[in-house]
């Protein structure tokens, strides 16, 4: 059964099609890559079905609920969690209370709640947190400030901020771009753990072994179109593919 | 344990200094203690909004608001003090309701540019809407504070009665920051957008900080009214919001204290050159010296100071911004 699915979507920047008419299906369990040659859009994508851009046409169903024109807070509230390129965190706070932020801020009801409850965090949310830090093997880390952690520690914090917000589905932009090859193998074994434990991910990445090794279906964008789709051995074999990425004038190959 | 020890210390001697203040002095130093007690009220009242990354310079058409409103409603209606600095500071919340929720959508510069304006705009009404304000001759007559009645006719008890003012605002802006909703204000001044993928509405959040900055930046002006009896529009300048804004600097943006340690020392050291051009010189290089010498703020430099002591080359300890 499809989780996510969206359909024709298009976003035009100006006379610019960054996303042309792309169909993308994402069903519940399955972990499904967006790859492409840089400005493909894949990051625009991102940000449609994420709230943080509205597109220009289409339609967004998750869930069995129409996303467009939902604000990104609403978004996560019905189980679409999306993470950043880069480092994005609270660099200046310990790696325990950004977790904990993620986990919080997410099942706030509102805002009345926070007014009137002005207490610290409630005991099981804590205990939560420590879950979540144990399943991502940040745990040794928990007192440290997030600008202190090495690099491919930040982008697992990353992660485990989304998953304490409990997705349905996961979208993760460049889990593994600048990672070693340790560093990556340790994330996509990550990502396949969070799919056995029933989040559904889409995850964008230019890392092509880690894709190739950990992605059961993928979706190749270029130029904002939607090029093919397939299982890694269909894709990885494609002609139009292999073009894409290596250009077509032949003396590449 | 030791540092526990030492922030005791001058905790106590800053209390025991505050009460014995005007005893000190006479007339003029009392004034100017006040003047100090507004500062700090107004540059902690602004750090909410600092705290979500809002660079906001109009807060001092949010004190005009308040101390305009409050004299006259005091003046004409003779309404009792308490009661006009409430409707003083609410008028101001009400009026940065209204002017943050469209403004409070543009980032960076650009907000701050409708913030400049905003001043502006405020202080041309306050100079030009002369049959309500009295324009350029301006307000006086002013009540003198009261409290449960009582006029207070002393300028030491009009100290008191600031000190005790500042006590409170400073006990509810504490609460708060150091609650989940000043966690939430932190988060979005880190990364806005990670807030808002976690599920926070991050411009509603923004117009609470900011509104309760304007509140409170009422009720100072609304005290300020009443203990200085006189209100001129110029006083409420563009100047004046920058300053609040550098007393947030200068003393440092990491910790609650810093708004209040800069306001105390940037408006002593002042002082001397109060209304001469000297002024805005002063503070133009105290901002300076701090941006190149002490990016922290004047709260770091006790840590600074004590890893030079011990000869340590290694970075000052940082004081944590965070929870």
């Amino acid at each position: 059964m499809a989780l996510l699915e969206a359909r024709n979507l298009t976003k035009y920047f100006g006379g610019l099609a960054a996303v042309n008419r792309v169909d993308i299906t994402v069903n519940a369990g399955e972990i499904v890559g967006l790859i492409g040659p840089n400005g493909a859009g894949k990051t625009t994508c991102f940000n449609l079905l994420s709230g943080f851009l509205p597109p220009t046409a289409g339609s967004i169903t998750f869930n069995g609920e129409a996303l467009v024109g939902l604000k990104p807070h609403h978004i996560v509230k019905r189980g679409l969690v999306r993470t950043f390129q880069l480092t994005t965190l609270f660099l200046d706070m310990t790696v325990l209370t950004n977790v904990l932020l993620g986990l919080h801020l997410s099942s706030q009801r509102g805002f009345g709640r926070v007014l009137l409850s002005l207490r610290s965090f409630p005991r099981e949310e804590i205990t939560r947190t420590h879950e979540v830090l144990e399943f991502t093997g940040l745990a040794p880390y928990a007192d440290e400030l997030a600008k202190n952690l090495p690099h491919g520690r930040q982008r697992t914090l990353g992660i485990a901020m989304a998953l304490a917000a409990r997705p349905l589905l996961l979208l993760l932009d460049e889990p593994v771009t600048g990672m070693n090859l340790d560093e990556s193998q340790q994330v996509m074994n990550l990502v396949k753990t969070i799919r056995d434990r029933g989040t559904t991910v889409l995850l964008v990445e230019h890392n092509m072994k880690a894709v190739m090794g950990t992605c059961e279906r993928i979706v190749v964008l270029n130029f904002g179109e939607k090029l093919t789709e397939g299982t890694p051995s269909e894709v990885g074999s494609n002609r139009a593919v292999i073009e894409a990425y290596l250009g077509s004038g032949g003396e590449h190959a | 344990m030791k540092s526990k020890i030492g922030i005791a210390v001058v905790l106590l001697v800053v209390v025991v200094l505050a009460l014995f203040l005007p005893n000190f002095g006479g007339r003029y130093y009392t004034q100017i203690f006040v003047q100090v007690l507004i500062n700090i009220m107004l540059a902690a009242s602004l750090r909410p909004s600092l705290l979500c990354g809002q660079l906001n310079i109009g807060h001092s058409a949010f004190m005009a608001i308040g101390a305009y409103a409050s004299a006259l409603l005091a003046k004409n209606l003779g309404l009792p003090f308490e009661l006009s600095l409430l409707f003083g500071g609410a008028l101001s919340a009400a009026v940065g309701l209204i002017m943050g929720y469209p403004s409070l959508r543009l980032r960076g510069v650009y907000f701050a540019m409708v913030t400049v304006s905003f001043v502006e705009v405020i202080r041309l009404i306050a100079q030009l809407w002369v049959s309500l304000t009295r324009g350029m001759s301006g307000l006086s007559g002013i009540p003198k504070p009261s409290l449960l009645g009582m006029v207070l006719t002393t300028k030491a008890s009009q100290y008191y009665l600031a000190l005790g003012l500042l006590v409170i605002i400073l006990l509810i802006l504490y609460r708060l920051e150091y609650s989940r909703l000043g966690l939430i204000w932190k988060s979005i001044g880190m990364a806005d957008n990670l807030s808002q993928s976690l599920g926070i509405n991050v411009a509603n959040y923004k117009l609470l900080a900011f509104t309760l900055g304007c509140f409170f930046a009422g009720v100072a002006g609304a005290y300020y009214a009443s203990f200085f009896r006189f209100l001129f529009p110029p006083e409420f300048s563009f100047l004046l919001s920058v300053n609040i804004l550098v007393y947030n600097f200068v003393g440092g943006r990491g910790h609650f204290i810093g708004p209040i340690v800069g306001a105390a020392f940037l408006t002593l050291l002042v002082e001397p050159f109060r209304g001469s051009a000297y002024e805005t010189i002063f503070f133009s290089i105290a901002m300076l010296l701090t941006i190149l010498f002490l990016p922290g703020g004047l709260i770091t430099l006790p840590g600074k100071l004590a890893g030079l002591w011990s000869g340590s080359t290694g970075s000052a300890p940082a004081t944590s911004a965070a929870t």
